[in-house]
This record gives C-alpha cells, structure tokens and sequence, in this order.
C-alpha cells in the first residue's frame, strides 16, 4: 500500500500531498522535507527508487513537477512508477497538456482526479476511460456557466 | 491568471492564487493569507446567510491555505454544511475539506457521520462513492465504529453499481487496517472471494487488494481464492494485448492485477492440488518466456508494466522456494537485468537476487555471479545501486567467497559514499567474524577497517574484536604484533589507539621479547599518542599504563613519572585525575601480590552473538534488511549492544560507585571489577584509603555511596533476557544470570501440566545483600495461560552464601511469552533492580510419544492446514554434529523418532503437549542440509500459535 503521494517542484515547493495514512502534522512536515531534500539532490540518470527508513521511495520527473511516492517493502517499485504516469496521462487528459499552473490552480481537482484512481493507498481503478469518464460526469453535474459568472468574485 | 480550463473555476479563488504567487516575500504572502482570513471570518460570522456557492469558494480558499502550511483553526462547520448540500461540487469541497483537516472534534465528528450516512443510502452512485472516499481518507475508528457493519453489505448487495463496489472494497480495507477488530467476518466474506471473479476488471482490481490483506490475517477462511485466483491469472497471462481493452496498458495485459493476483498468491504455500499448481506453474513460465520474447513497444512504461509482473513471478517462486527449477530460471534472468542498460533494473535485480542468495536451491547460482556484482559496487554511478549491491555481496557471502568479498567490501571502503560507509563496516565487521577461519585474518580485517575507515567504526565494532581476541588465547599474540605495527603509523585513528590501548595493556607481554617492541618502546608508542585523544580515550591509556606497570616491573617509574605529572595528576578532567591519582597511589603501595590480583589479565567474556548484527538492523530499519540477516536478527534475540550491555553492567557498579562519571570510557576498570566493585576485599579498602588520602573528595567510594536514583518500579527486563531464556529451552538445569554482584541458578523439573523449579540466589560479595525480595509476574495474556506461585524468600543473603526459592508453575493452556522475575536488593546501601525472563516455554510440558513411521506420515497428513504448519529455514549456528543434535531434540521433550523419516540425515520428533485446558498434539521435522551450513525446520500442531512458537524457539537452538 502507498503510504503518502507528493508533488512537488523543483524549487522543492509542494504542488499536492496525498497521505493515506493518518499522519500527525509533524510527521508529515518532516517527510516532506526529507523528500524534498532527498529528491532533489539526486543526479540525473540515476535509478527512481530510494530507501528511506522502512519506506520504499519512488520519484519520477515530470517537466518541472516531481512526483514522488512512498510504499511498503513488499510493493512493486516498477509499478508505482506507472502508477506515478498514469496520473500524469489522467491530469494530462482532463487539463489538456497539463502543466504545473493547472495544478496550482485547480488544485482541487488534482486531489479529485487522484481520488478517482487511488484510494487508501490502493489502486481502484486502472482504466483510463473509466476514470475520465468519472471526473467528466461530475463537472456535468455542476452549475452552468450563466450562474457561475452572475457570482461576487469576492 | 491563467483561464480556468474546464467545470466551474471559482473566480474568486483564482484571483486569491495569483495574489499569492505575486508576494514578493513570505512577509506579504502571511500579511495577504492573514487579510483572506479576516475576510472569510467576517463572511462567516456574517449576519447575512451565505448561497452555497460562497461557502464552498470560502471553504476552498480555507484549504488552499492549509494546504500552503498555514494553520486553519476555522470553516469546520460550514464545510460540515456542505456536505449536506445537494449540489456535487459543493459536496465534493466540503468531502475534501474533511478528508484533509481532519479534526477529531466529535460534536463535528457526529456531524460528518450523520451526512456520510446520508450519503450512503442516497442509492446516488456518485454521492455514495464519495462518502465511502471520506470514510477511507479518514479512517478513524469513530468512523469505523459507525460504518464497519454497513460497508460490507454494499459491497456485496447484488443491485450495486461496479464503481461504488470497488470504492467498497477499498473504503472496508482501509477500516480493516485501523481497526480490525470492529470488521466483523460473516457471511459476506465468501462473497468478497468471488469477486475475484467478477466480470468487471476494476472491480476486481478494487477488490483483490481487500482479498490480500484479510487473507493475510485469516489464511483459512480464504484459502478459496488461491484456486480462483490461478485462473483468473493464467486467462489474464494468456490473453492477447488487446483482449483486455482499456485494461491493457502499453501493450501489457492487466498489468496492475496481474501483480495483485501474484502477491495473493503469495500468502499461501504452493497449491496442493496438482492441477491448480500446474496451471500455476505453466503461467510462471508464460512470464518468464515472455521476458525474452522482443518488446512490442520501445516506451518505457511497456518494459517498466511487463517487468514488474515479472518481478512479481519471481517473488513467488521465491517465496515457495520448492521449485528448484523455476529458481534458476528466475536467477538467470536477474543475471541478465544485472547487465541492463536500465539503470531501475539493475538496481532492482540486486536487490531481488538478496533474497534469491538466502534459498538454498538459488545459493549457489547467485554466486555465479559475483564478479558482476563486484563490479556494480565499483563502476555504478548511482549509489543506491551501489548500495544495493553491497547488499548483495553481503547476502551471498559464504565461507567459500568470504575473504574476496571482505576484500572487495574494504577496498571500496576507500572511496565509498559517506552515507553508507558505517553500514558497510558493520556488515564487513560482521562477516569477518562469521567466516574467520583463521582468526589472524580477521584479526588484520577489522584493523584494516579501523585504518581505512576509522571514523565509522562504532564502539560494537571495537569492543567485538577485543572480545574476541581476550576469548582465544591463540590470536592474541598476532593480533598484540599487528596492533602495535599499526600503530608505528605516524596518523593513525583514534580507535586504533583504543584498540592498540586496551590490547598492549593485556597482552603487550606476548611481543616483549623483541627488542624492537621492548616495554618501553611499547610504552612509549602509546604514550605518543596521548595528547592526540580525547578523554575517554586518554582514560583508557592511563588504565592500560596501570596494567603496563604490573606486567613490566621495569616500566614503573617511567610511567609513575608520567602519572605524577600535573597534566595527569592535576588535570582538569575529574576523571582523568581520578585514574591518575589513583593508579599512581595503588602503584606506589601495594604489594607486588595485590598488583597482579587488582590487575589480573580479562577473564573471557561470555560466548554471546554478535552485538554488530542488531546495530546494522537498528540502522537499516526493519524493512530494509534481508530475509537473512532477520533470521539471524531473531537468533539474537534482540541482544543488547556492546554499549548497551556496557550500561548493563556498569548500573549495577555505578550504584555503587556514583562518582565515576564516564562508565562508557571505562574499559578496563569497569569490566575487571576488583579496582572499583568490593569483590577483592583489600582492594576495595584499599582503595577507599587511597581515596581519602588523596583527599579529592569526601564522598567515600564504595560503601558510603550516595543514594542513588535507581527507580522502585521493577526494571524492565534486561535486553540480554531472551537469549538467556532460549538457552533453556533445550535443558532444565543450569546457570540462568550472573553479574558481579549475584548468581542465579536454577533447577527444574515437569511432569504433565505440572512443574517446580529451583532457583539459587548467590551473593557474590563479601558483602550481604539486604531486602531481597522476588516477584513473578505473568504479563498479559499470560496471566490466564499460566499459574505461577513462588514462596518467599529469605530477605537478607549474606556475603558469600546462597538461598533457595521454589516456584510452582501450571500451565492452563498453551502460551507464548515467558514469566517475569523480578529482584530487588541493597547492596551498599543501593538499590539493585533486575528483571530477567524465567526459562519457562511452552515445550516444557511435551510428553513423548513414541510411534511408527506409518503414524508419523499419516498424522502428519492430518495437520495439513496452513496455519498448523511453521517452517524456518536458517543458517546453522554451531557446528552440525548428530549426536548433540540428538541431545538437543531429546532435551526439548519430545520423542526422537528413529527410522522414520526416508532420508537419514533426518530429524523427526513426536510429543504431546499437556496443558490443563487440553492437548495439543506435535511433530516436528528438522532437516540439516550440511553443504549448504542450513536447516530447515518444520513443525506442525493441532493448535496454530503452538507451531509458531515452538517453531521459534527452536530456530534458535542449532
């Protein structure tokens, strides 16, 4: 099982955190500094996988963004990579050529999309047409575009 | 600002971010998120009622700041508002909101429960799944408390939709996980099995993630799907790339289940029925062949998705370790990644092959291919994978390869990577005293390691080779040779001076004879480095100068002179004063007879295991240590290290002896005892005059120490005392502890269910011990396993003599843990807290039973259940001679079976295990493979926790 998902840029500025386990604060804040730190500091061409503590850590590099991972000992590391591109391909899909704004941005539907295809860790979803049909009829089920504009931007 | 690009961007937000990605600087980041603060509170507070719209922009912005580090002490209950709502997206804000800022309020809590539960009987799919997401991002048990008994019934109801089961399966997984207890099995547990074979892929994929974890936990119940899962997998193995739809994945079928499919199969042994195994067999081949076929993609998400089944395969055929021929394959084909351009695959098969090295059908292929990984260590760029591979030299070293790959490990030592060096000693320290043969090798192994890499040899390391070279009197002129020519080096490493210290003060007698090393010169080479140390080390030199006088008259005043010198004998350091008043004084006074008492050569430490091991695990984290070194971890018995048992010793002294304030430094007066403890009765006084003479401080030394701070609470029980008890599991009778103070005997016998033991209690001192007292302690569970009564005992031991202590013992049912014994003393006037393990397991009350080998089989076919078997395989710990094998087995109550098993070299046992509340009948099967230095060990019971622990303590005992 996953135990937590970052994303983060190469400045090393968090973009999305997914924990899928209840983590005290502090915790988190420390697991994502020594992520941040760990990551980044990594050469280029060099394996995506790391350990740290009793977590396997895999870290891909997408453009500007790093997705970064960490799983049990007994998860499949190769895997966890794909599962790192299939979210890309999913946000990619939605957004259309998504890019690190898209994400600052709409930040919420990142988390939505990713709740779409993972959930506690595990993966619920492969199909990419399933998913994105999901997201899809959920936008369909929201406010026309007439009512979103009549509101106060403040 | 970007445009918004799709669904109902929220204007406000939007324009909310950018102002915050224009800060200039934290300080106008914190003043504008402060402002946005103010404004939604006021908004909140506000007379007029917000639209739904409004609370969910707020809401959002809330989260956005959160999210950016802030703290968010707010907006709780309008986000609890919005759940209630009838529009999605602001259902959809609110469910996120929670999911991130949990809050374990539990008037809010109530409140999220009640709408969560709305939710799920809104039959509305969309509404339902996010109600079971919140439930999963949560997971408290207050949420479990409320939906564990509901989520198995839409998980399993015929009208649910597809997209609401896999958030079922996957939301009751979750709950399982934090609280497995309130998961209640029932009727829906076979259901969810056949969900293994449910036509929709997601579902299946949802699902197979619960069906792994709960069949971890309850093998028996679900040993269905191993079947079930077979074919599901080989129809998937076997399909084409594009029969799968969008459930192929760059041209690799299922990928995602596949690997689920093959780590399910993973909780169970190879299948019993030959069908199942040969379809099962056939599919591992199907991976393994398709590895060599050409990639029907160049991406590589193809090579990544088709590799990590393939991975996955070789997990298992590894975790079944019966198919010897599938293990080579599987080894040939990491040989291949070992080579591959894809750096992820080389570090994945080093890391793979670990655990292929400790099969002993896959042992020697792994070795093959030494030189590739010799090679790896030296020429990667990556130094995870240089580490990996370290890992995997570590893993294949045997007695054959050892000296190469020490070799290899210390020259790479030169130019390793920081990061890793310190385990890289640790594992080369270890190795070196697992394979010595000669131990001059490894005598001139750890020196080397202090050369090359001195600063990341930890304390272990150094204190293990002074253990073993004071226990074997046949390296110990070599290893006082070799010390002292390292130490001619004009730079050398302060723990080649401990080392060279604490060796030269023992043993410097042995190279005295050449001129070239006299007395003096020995001296005088030790004294060289002295300024260079720091104190503990300088206190170290100054004890080994104490020793130095007695075993070389003729350095006396030599080295008087050196300790009467103001920086020794007015040094600032209190303890370093000490030591030189003190030896300078017990120099100059006592006899030549005292001397070579007080200053005796070492006895020989206690044979134990290496302290080294349990550092490296400590270091690595559980999860990063190979199968075998957790073997090996567990045949420890979570042993203290060296430091540790340091501080072990040293509170019993350091209740006597407060003023000494550095016990790590102190070597050879701590461990000698005679110069602080009272054990040489005119030592001690002694002492105690030169002390007051000397006048540095009023505080007597030894026997008007100050109180000390040693707690009433009994202590925990001492680190060292599982290795103790398992060197009772074999036997009844013998020497269960023993300090400088005190000695603990024991005797005991069984009969049925029934038992008594004996213990002794000496005093070791001449000194009594008053307010002895005893208490046995069944901890836990074991209060209603176990009826333990002892008699008191006496309260007041006298120096030199012993008391006895009777303890009845019944055993109720069958139990894991072992008794608690606890012992107070004074002794000085301070307290003495210990408590140890009393050797009592559950293998004490087998009764043998002799029987047939025809019986034997036939009930060994009974308990054929997985949870009534245990196995270990491990590495052999002594010697592999039959006849103590024999005594081992006859020791441990159980019927030693003669002529039973086919294969000679065969052990089996038979017995009955005789406890009040029934009987739990058990066979036993040891299995020496001499060639390769292992065993394998299987038991079997009619009762599951008795295998397991008998099959614990056993893998500890050869």
């Amino acid at each position: 099982m996953m135990h937590f998902l970052l994303l983060f840029s190469r400045q090393g500025k968090l973009r999305l955190q997914k924990w899928f386990l209840p983590l005290p604060e502090r915790e988190r804040k420390k697991i994502v500094k020594d992520m941040t730190t760990m990551v980044l500091a990594r050469k280029p061409r060099t394996c995506n996988f790391l350990h740290w503590k009793d977590l396997k850590i895999v870290y891909k590099r997408y453009a500007s963004l790093y997705f970064c991972c960490g799983l049990e000992s007994q998860d499949n590391e190769l895997l966890a990579l794909e599962i790192l591109h299939r979210y890309v391909e999913l946000l990619d899909k939605y957004f259309g050529n998504v890019c690190e704004l898209d994400i600052i941005f709409n930040f919420e539907k990142a988390y939505f999309i990713l709740d779409e295809f993972l959930m506690g860790g595990e993966i619920q979803e492969t199909s990419k047409q399933s998913i994105a049909k999901s997201v899809e009829a959920s936008d369909m089920l929201q406010e026309t575009m007439e009512e979103y504009m009549s509101k106060p931007a403040f | 600002m970007p445009a918004v690009s799709k669904g109902d961007g929220m204007r406000g937000l939007a324009v909310f971010i950018s102002d915050i990605r224009n800060c200039k600087s934290k300080e106008a980041e914190i003043k504008r998120i402060n402002k946005e603060l103010a404004n939604i509170r006021s908004k909140f507070k506000g007379d007029k009622a917000l639209d739904g719209y409004s609370k969910k922009k707020y809401v959002c912005k809330l989260l956005f700041i959160f999210l950016l580090g802030h703290d968010i002490d707010f907006g709780h209950m309008e986000a609890v508002n919005l759940l209630s709502s009838n529009k999605y997206t602001e259902k959809q804000i609110g469910y996120l909101f929670i999911s991130v800022l949990v809050n374990s309020n539990s008037e809010l809590i109530r409140l999220i429960n009640n709408a969560i539960k709305n939710d799920l009987s809104s039959r509305n799919p969309t509404f339902m799944c996010l109600a079971l997401h919140c439930i999963a991002n949560v997971g408290s048990r207050e949420m479990a408390e409320a939906f564990a008994g509901e989520i198995p019934r839409i998980l399993v109801a015929g009208d649910t939709m597809d997209s609401v089961k896999q958030s079922a399966a996957l939301c009751l997984l979750r709950l399982y996980k934090t609280s497995p207890d309130l998961v209640l099995m029932g009727e829906w547990t076979s259901r969810v099995v056949h969900l293994l074979n449910d036509q929709h892929m997601g579902v299946v994929t949802a699902a197979i993630s619960l069906i792994t974890c709960l069949s971890q936990k309850n093998p028996d119940e679900f040993k269905t799907c191993v079947s079930l899962a077979v074919s599901r997998l080989s129809r998937i193995v076997s399909s084409a790339s594009t029969d799968l739809q969008d459930y192929t994945y760059y041209f690799v079928p299922a990928p995602w289940l596949s690997c689920k499919l093959l780590r399910l199969l993973q909780c169970y042994p190879p299948p019993e029925d030959g069908a199942v195994k040969g379809r099962l067999v056939e599919c591992l081949e199907t991976i393994l062949n398709k590895a060599q076929e050409p990639p029907k993609s160049k991406k590589v998400q193809h090579s990544n998705a088709k590799n990590a089944i393939l991975f996955e395969a070789i997990s298992l055929i590894i975790h079944y370790d019966s198919e010897p021929n599938l293990l080579v394959r599987a080894c040939n084909q990491l040989g291949q990644f070992l080579q591959h351009r894809e750096t992820n695959l080389r570090y994945l098969a080093l890391e793979s092959m670990c655990t292929l090295a400790s099969s002993e059908f896959s042992h020697e292929a792994v070795k093959t291919h030494i030189e590739t990984v010799i090679n790896a260590l030296k020429t990667e760029r990556d130094v995870s994978v240089r580490q990996r591979a370290a890992d995997l030299l570590y893993a294949m070293c045997d007695r054959s390869n050892a000296k190469q790959i020490v070799a290899e490990m210390l020259s790479y030592l030169e130019t390793a990577d920081y990061s890793i060096r310190e385990e890289m000693v640790l594992k080369v320290a270890i190795l070196a005293e697992k394979y010595a043969v000669d131990y001059s090798w490894y005598v001139d192994t750890i020196l080397n390691l202090i050369r090359i890499a001195g600063d990341y040899v930890s304390e272990e390391v150094w204190y293990r080779v002074i253990q073993i070279v004071i226990n074997r009197d046949d390296v110990q002129g070599y290893a006082a040779k070799t010390v002292f020519e390292a130490l001619q080096a004009p730079a050398c490493h302060e723990n080649m001076v401990k080392v060279g210290g604490y060796i030269l003060g023992e043993f410097g007698n042995l190279i005295a004879g050449d001129p070239r090393s006299s007395p003096l010169v020995q001296f005088n080479l030790l004294h060289s480095k002295f300024h260079l140390c720091s104190v503990p080390t300088r206190a170290l030199l100054l004890s080994a100068y104490i020793k130095f006088i007695n075993l070389f008259p003729e350095t006396k005043s030599t080295i008087q002179e050196v300790l009467r010198s103001d920086s020794q004998i007015r040094n600032s350091d209190v303890e370093l004063q000490q030591r030189a008043v003190e030896y300078l004084k017990l120099s100059s006074i006592a006899s030549t007879d005292v001397l070579a008492t007080v200053l005796e050569e070492m006895p020989p430490f206690p044979e134990r295991e290496s302290s080294i091991l349990a550092k490296l695990k400590k270091k690595k984290g559980p999860g990063a240590v190979s199968v075998n070194e957790l073997e090996e971890g567990k045949r420890e018995g979570g042993e203290l290290n060296g430091g540790g048992e340091r501080g072990g010793d040293s509170s019993a002294i350091a209740a006597s002896n407060a003023s000494t304030p550095s016990p790590s430094a102190d070597l050879l007066g701590l461990r000698t005892g005679p110069p602080v403890t009272a054990a040489a009765p005119s030592a001690g006084s002694l002492l105690v005059d030169v002390f007051s003479e000397a006048g540095v401080n009023d505080d007597g030394f030894l026997s008007s120490a100050p109180p000390t701070v040693v707690s009433e609470d009994p202590a925990p029980p001492l680190p060292e005392s599982n290795e103790l008890l398992n060197k009772f599991v074999c036997k009844n009778n013998g020497v269960l502890f023993e300090n400088q103070l005190l000695q603990i005997g024991i005797k005991s016998e069984y009969r049925q269910n029934l038992g008594r033991m004996y213990l002794f209690y000496g005093n070791k001192t001449s000194v009594q011990f008053v307010t002895f007292s005893t208490t046995v302690t069944c901890p836990g569970e074991l209060q209603s396993q176990l009826n333990v009564q002892a008699k008191p005992v006496e309260p007041l031991i006298e120096g030199g003599a012993q008391v006895q202590q009777v303890i009845n013992i019944e055993c109720l049912s069958d139990f894991m843990e072992a008794p608690l014994l606890n012992i107070k003393f004074r002794y000085g006037g301070a307290l003495q807290n210990l408590t140890l393990k009393l050797p009592v397991t559950i293998n004490k009350f087998f009764q043998p039973t002799e029987m047939a080998s025809h019986d034997f089989f036939q009930r060994w076919k009974q308990l054929s259940q997985p949870q009534q078997e245990a196995q270990k395989i491990f590495k052999a710990n002594h010697a592999m001679d039959t006849e103590v094998l024999k005594a081992k087995l006859l020791g441990l109550g159980m019927a030693l079976l003669e002529n039973v098993d086919p294969n000679p070299e065969n052990f089996v046992c038979a017995g009955v295990i005789q406890t009040k509340a029934q009987q739990v009948g058990s066979l036993l099967r040891l299995e020496p493979n001499a060639q390769a230095q292992m065993y394998r060990l299987t038991l079997r019971s009619s009762k599951d926790t008795v295998s397991k622990r008998l099959c614990e303590l056993l893998a500890e005992q050869f």
